[in-house]
């Protein structure tokens, strides 16, 4: 489940610089560094042997990498990562350490929403129709958004139960192509509202960090003036644990 | 050494530049929302840690009056405590230090705890005996170097400052109640109702507030709400009469076990008036000297952290790159 493509490029210095973007709101740890689209440095970690994500282990890990092919951290301009929407523990692996290093490197840090990082990279497949980008937000739910044939944003960011997302396209009048985690998971009550989803081990429903980057640097990122903030969608589960607590006070 | 510090374990951000034992600044930035669910939300926690963990690094470094440029190592709290809130402050750690190629100093929380014993003014020197309770932990350890402790005796369920905010819920003061039960406990009879002071009976040094705070729901239930709201004062006073029992009995216990001349209290708890008068009885009754740690350096801080981190192991850059906090955060305290 991984692969790591290392760079074909001469790192050069900070006279030409580069952005290193990564994301980690799905199970996939995804790092990027690039200079005006080239790709330095790509690299896509999926699950460990264990299964668990390797957020935590292999993100700065492969950041270092990334900065080290873009010629060290001198040549590195700014910052981008995910702000998902995704997983909330991954979410706050990559946007702690994208804060902490824009606050380390003194350099700027811009958030790209990943349902657009999959939708851009959805544009390789899609040909004329619409892209749905669609991730798995567990619990029986989805995140979902949706683009023109040009990548333009039609639906902001949504959670929704698979059977509701189903609906809001059955609603769209046309066929839009599908990725992601969400889709190849919900693939069935998707493709039959008409969305046409690539095979599950098609790359196109992995997120690559080489969108993220280039989402920053066309500047589809997150341009306000505060920090980048991550996109949960869904609200602590605070409810939950305060049931809990009740309950066991009463133990 | 300048060492700049974070510590994310449980509810509070908290960020401290320290140069040896001198603290240059020690900012917390408390979070409130918990109040509201009368307990800390793990999620919520980690929600807030990751707000906050860039800005009061900055307001650190302000109050400090440095810069990242000056600071020679980075530390953090890798546990015990909430993996989701600890994740946030080891994943800025690292981010700090990497690009810097500064070293990463993984630091137990609970060394912490001790550690700041060893902080300017009044610094104490190992070897001593350590009391520790708050609302997350209740630690009785052995200190003889400054590397470490060994664990003693610590709570087979609740921890002491748990107790107390729970039955400060069941009397209705609110969250966290620790000081409002306190108040009310000084207006009761600590004689009103017998409770049982747990473990008085059992060897060792173990601590368990769950049947203490048991005992006092039945109570409750027994007297009915009128009943409590007539008696809260003698509840809040048998209460802590109780629990100030045990901690106290303990400490006795594992004084006689070895030829201690200091104790340190440390600790949210360590607040109680009534901890530390017992305490200081019992110092007084041994001959022994008795270190009150300030308060601001009991509750969870981050310059506790660094003064742990002096007398840690140092990760050099690259070789904290893949540090995984999920599997230290549980890691037993080892001396
Ligand atoms: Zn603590």
């Amino acid at each position: 489940m991984s692969s790591t493509r290392a760079a074909s490029s001469t790192p050069e210095g900070g006279s030409r610089p580069a952005v290193i973007g990564f994301d980690t709101a799905t199970e996939d740890t995804a790092v990027c560094a690039a200079r005006r689209g080239e790709v330095l440095y790509e690299s896509q970690l999926g699950l460990s042997e264990k299964g668990s994500p390797l957020h935590t282990t292999a993100l700065l890990e492969e950041v270092d990498r990334a900065a080290t092919a873009a010629g060290g951290w001198e040549a590195i301009e700014a910052i981008a990562v995910g702000v998902g929407p995704g997983s909330f523990t991954g979410l706050r692996v990559g946007l702690s350490t994208a804060r902490a290093l824009g606050l380390s490197c003194e350099m700027p840090v811009r958030g790209v929403c990943t349902l657009d990082a999959l939708g851009r990279g959805l544009g390789q497949v899609a040909g004329g129709a619409s892209r749905l980008a669609v991730i798995d937000a567990k619990r029986g739910e989805a995140f979902a958004a949706l683009y023109t044939a040009n990548g333009e944003r039609l639906w902001e960011p949504l959670v929704d139960s698979p059977s509701g997302l189903a609906e809001r396209v059955g609603a769209l009048g046309e066929n839009p192509v599908g990725a992601g985690s969400g889709a190849v998971r919900f693939r069935d009550e998707l493709a039959s509202r008409g969305v046409e989803i690539p095979d599950d081990v098609d790359p196109v429903h992995r997120v690559a960090a080489r969108h993220i980057c280039a989402l920053a640097t066309s500047g589809q990122s997150d341009d306000e003036s505060g920090p980048v903030a991550p996109i949960y969608l869904r609200p602590p589960d605070a409810q939950r644990w305060r049931e809990r607590d009740t309950s066991q006070a009463g133990r | 050494m300048l060492i700049l510090a974070i510590e994310t374990s449980c509810d509070d951000t908290c960020v401290a530049v320290v140069d040896g034992s001198r603290i240059l600044a020690n900012t917390i930035s408390s979070q409130t929302a918990h109040a509201h669910f009368g307990g800390v939300v793990p999620e919520v926690a980690a929600r807030h840690h990751l707000d906050l963990a860039v800005p009061v690094v900055e307001a650190a470094l302000a109050e400090a009056g440095v810069s990242l440029d000056d600071v020679e190592a980075i530390a953090v709290t890798t546990g015990p405590g909430l993996i989701g809130a600890l994740l946030v402050g080891v994943s800025t750690a690292k981010a700090i230090a990497a690009p810097r190629r500064l070293p990463l100093i993984p630091v137990n929380h609970l060394q912490g705890h001790v550690a700041a014993n060893f902080l300017d003014p009044d610094p104490l020197q190992p070897p001593f005996l350590c009391l520790v309770a708050s609302g997350g932990h209740t630690l009785l350890g052995a200190v003889r170097d400054r590397f470490g402790h060994e664990v003693l005796g610590q709570t087979l369920d609740d921890a002491a400052g748990e107790a107390f905010d729970k039955v400060a819920r069941l009397l209705g003061l609110g969250y966290p109640g620790g000081p409002a039960l306190e108040r009310l406990a000084a207006e009761g009879d600590p004689e009103a109702f017998e409770l049982p002071v747990a473990m008085s009976r059992e060897p060792g040094l173990n601590f368990s507030f769950s049947g203490l705070k048991t005992a006092l729901v039945y109570l409750c239930r027994d007297l009915g709400p009128d009943g409590v709201q007539e008696r809260r004062a003698d509840l809040a006073a048998s209460f802590q009469a109780a629990a100030v029992g045990q901690l106290v009995a303990k400490l006795r216990r594992a004084l006689k076990k070895g030829d201690w001349e200091a104790v340190a209290l440390g600790g949210g708890v360590a607040a109680n008036g009534s901890l530390r008068e017992a305490v200081a009885a019992l110092c007084r009754q041994q001959g022994l000297r008795l270190k009150l740690v300030a308060p601001e350096l009991c509750t969870d801080n981050a310059a506790m952290i660094a003064s742990a981190a002096r007398f840690a192991p140092h990760l050099p850059y690259p070789d904290y790159l893949s540090y995984d906090a999920f599997a230290t955060g549980e890691a037993p305290v080892v001396a």
